[in-house]
């Protein structure tokens, strides 16, 4: 079995970062019924011209391994239906604005009366509470407020906007803490609401600056310098724009670089002797490194500075990840079978069990109400009538 | 009174020197969990990482320990690892980074923690994983941000605009190994869920790759990414009189909001900006007037009336902004902590909450050593005093 068999989550979630949470959970073996209209579907499904391309954004890979049905949250049947639904669930995720579940009839006590013990995750630009709750963001707009953006860039630059990964990492984290949930469940008998703030998921990530802050100690925006390492950055490799990612932490690893670079007595000089006089130097040791990585093959060079014992890695594409062995054998990088035979590239779940069943994706993208015959008929048990009565009606609609 | 945290009741073993194992573990300790760090007794390396308060301690430690426990413990003696298993034998979760060739002189191989502790859930995170080609290899931060190919798409939009032959960035702080504490924290949880015992083994780069999805499905769909082209058409980081904001809008209502922010200035009012293609196609001209715009005024002004509108904008918040913001002081996002040496310092209790209040703040990172006497059948004489 896989480890979150027997889970069920009606998810209500739309555009990135709810689906990726409730994608995480899905791989991981619970049942996942998203629930669309056709009136309101989610608009990950669509294309975005400020996107400046074509097609959707991650729809494919969120919402692949999902239950598809639809229903109308506008009409007040479809509101019992998704109650219904909750009922028979053991996590209701959503991540609309702070306030629409409850305008909806679907708040947390309003669900928590239909199952007592239901574990509701909202995820939210910036919390069910608090004055800026009301706020609409996205990605680049969380990562503003939590203070990633400020302190990602160049040092002479602007800030830095997050994209997807920003969306992501709040989806990561809020299965992490529905999966906490759960296990409160099991221990007390008592469900929650979850509240994630994607704001304060970013914060989090710069939490070690905003600490340092509150000390009174000035953190800035240095490129891809460290404080305490150094050589440090991204060099520029024989072929264009294919870069070498190097970070150098202790004064071994500098005579292992020295000794690779054909400059052995670089390990010598008393300039670059300790981590603190190669940080003191720091634009003399990347002149240094950048005239030796411009001559080299950027991932034999990775190979033999691992070998050495030194981090190391290209700066990898999209394509790099897709062929890589290791991905592979990792099942990181798994293909997806679509309903209509296409088989495309997706991410597998990032761990892998010694003994529950592995995690993954066994379908691709459901089409808008691909399911309902199992979730309306199978797990709600309405019959042929009554669900073509809601149709009609434009409740499952 | 104190909380009933989500994972009261659960006790954890932390033996980490790198940020996403310990990020694991704080948040294993934000939900409750009692975790303990065995800390070898050269101590955790993150207690010098920066950044370093003024007298060389380390935020980054005060941060990523906080609400935690210390033992030392020598996994190199007998008497050490003795000790480690009788704690383990006590213990849910076990947290290693330990690299895999240094693991089986340790004790600490997936072979011997299994049979020793058949119902712990052992959770390596290693840089690369335990298994494949490169579980041998080493990452920092810098490094794992490029493997997972979120690096090389950036920076974007003003930044590249700015400095186009500039090499690529990492995400400031440690960005991607957290995505890694967080990746491996879900997947022993979901492990624990299962009630099997097992060995669960998370990679800091599978965990990037898994965050980064975009532009693996982008690949799919016939395209590679790249950081001079993946800007937002329009919007993105708008500079003000008083610092910066972001806007993006991906909805039409959210553009005719725009309009209206704008007080409906000429060139907006173009018909053929009535299209998103028109606009997406013409956003440098959009930008420029944007930007133009935008110079006079004030950050705090422009993102109010931006956001009562519906237009989805942002200040680019400083740390002290944060760190006082009215929004985080409502929901209570800090908790304050004596470190000694530096004084109070306030520390983010957790990236999330289960109900109206933050998860309380109990207690600052532990001295070395701090909780010595939950270390079992330990010789007095192998003790480490720090």
């Amino acid at each position: 079995m896989k480890p979150l068999a027997g889970i069920r989550i009606a998810d209500f979630t739309v555009h990135a970062a709810g689906p990726f949470c409730t994608h995480m959970l899905s791989q991981l073996g619970a049942e996942c019924i998203k629930i669309e209209s056709a009136q309101r579907p989610d608009i990950f499904r669509k294309p975005h011209a400020v996107y400046g391309r074509a097609g959707p954004a991650t729809f494919d890979q969120v919402a692949s391994n999902k239950l598809s049905v639809r229903l109308n949250l506008k009409h007040p049947e479809g509101i019992a239906l998704a109650k219904r639904l909750v009922a028979a669930s053991d996590v209701a995720a959503e991540s609309f604005r702070a306030g629409v579940m409850a305008r909806l009839g679907l708040g947390y006590e309003a669900l928590r009366a239909v199952k007592r013990d239901i574990v509701m995750v909202s995820v939210s630009s910036s919390g069910q509470s608090g004055p800026d709750s009301h706020f609409a963001g996205y990605a680049p707009l969380f990562g503003a407020w939590g203070g990633l953006g400020h302190l990602t860039g160049y040092e002479d630059g602007p800030p830095v906007e997050m994209r997807h990964v920003m969306d992501h990492s709040v989806g990561m984290n809020a299965a992490l803490a529905t999966v906490a949930a759960l296990h409160k469940r099991r221990r007390t008998g008592e469900g929650c609401h979850v509240d994630v703030a994607a704001r304060e998921v970013a914060s989090s990530l710069a939490g070690d600056a905003l600490t340092a802050a509150s000390a009174g100690i000035e953190v800035k925006r240095m490129g891809n310098a460290d404080p305490q390492r150094a050589p440090h950055g991204l060099y520029a490799t024989r072929a264009d724009d294919r870069w070498l990612s190097i970070a150098v932490s202790d004064d071994a690893q500098w005579s292992a670089l020295a000794r690779l670079m054909g400059r052995a007595a670089l390990a010598q000089d008393a300039r670059f002797a300790t981590a603190a006089a190669r940080v003191a130097a720091r634009d003399e040791v990347d002149r240094i490194v950048s005239d030796w990585a411009v001559l080299v093959e950027a991932e034999q060079a990775a190979e033999a500075l691992q070998r050495a014992g030194i981090a190391a890695h290209v700066s990898w594409r999209a394509s790099d990840i897709a062929r890589d062995p290791h991905m592979a054998a990792r099942g990181a990088v798994v293909p997806v079978r679509e309903t209509d035979g296409r088989e495309r590239m997706a991410v597998g779940f990032p761990a892998r069990f010694s003994r529950s069943d592995a995690p993954g994706i066994a379908r691709g993208t459901p089409g808008l109400g691909e399911h309902e015959d199992h979730v309306y008929g199978e797990i709600l048990g309405l019959g042929r009538a009554e669900r073509a009565r809601l149709v009609e009606e434009r409740v499952i609609y | 009174m104190q909380q009933d945290k989500p994972l009261a009741g659960l006790r954890v073993v932390e033996h980490a020197s790198g940020v996403a194992a310990a990020w694991a573990g704080r948040l294993f300790a934000a939900m409750g969990a009692e975790v303990i760090m065995a800390e070898p007794p050269a101590l955790c390396p993150l207690r010098g990482e920066a950044p370093l308060f003024d007298d060389g301690g380390s935020a980054l430690f005060a941060y990523v320990a906080a609400d935690k426990r210390s033992v030392i413990c020598d996994t190199g003696t007998p008497e050490g690892r003795g000790a480690l298993s009788a704690l383990l034998d006590t213990a849910d979760i076990f947290i290693d980074d330990t690299p895999l060739a240094a693991r089986a002189a340790r004790g600490l191989d997936e072979t011997a923690i299994a049979a020793r502790h058949p119902r712990l859930v052992h959770l390596s995170v290693l840089p690369f994983g335990a298994t494949g080609p490169k579980a041998g290899w080493t990452g920092q931060e810098i490094n794992l941000i490029h493997s997972g190919g979120e690096g090389y798409l950036l920076p974007n939009g003003l930044s590249a605009d700015m400095f186009p032959d500039r090499p690529p960035l990492r995400i400031a702080g440690h960005f991607a190994e957290m995505q890694g504490g967080a990746t491996a924290a879900l997947a022993a949880l979901a492990a624990l869920w299962s009630g099997e015992g097992q060995y669960v083994d998370a990679s800091v780069q599978d965990a990037n790759v898994a965050v980064g999805c975009f532009a693996l499905q982008r690949y799919g769909d016939g395209s590679v990414e790249h950081r001079l082209t993946r800007s937002f058409r329009y919007g993105g980081v708008i500079e003000c009189r008083d610092g910066h904001v972001e806007l993006l809008m991906l909805e039409e209502r959210q553009w005719q909001a725009l309009v209206r922010l704008m007080d409906h200035p000429r060139w907006a009012m173009d018909e053929a900006l009535d299209d998103p293609a028109t606009r997406s196609a013409r956003g440098d001209e959009i930008n420029r007037n944007i930007r133009a715009w935008a110079r006079h005024h004030a950050v705090d002004d422009l993102v109010s009336r931006a956001q009562e509108l519906g237009v989805p904008m942002a200040r680019y918040n400083t740390p002290e902004q944060i760190l006082s913001g009215a929004h985080e002081m409502a929901r209570g996002l800090f908790g304050a902590v004596t470190v000694p040496g530096t004084g109070e310092v306030l520390i983010q209790t957790a990236p999330f909450r289960f109900g109206d209040a933050p998860l309380d703040l109990c207690r600052a990172a532990p001295g070395p050593g701090a909780d010595q006497a939950l270390l079992p059948h330990i010789p007095a004489a192998r003790r480490v005093t720090a």
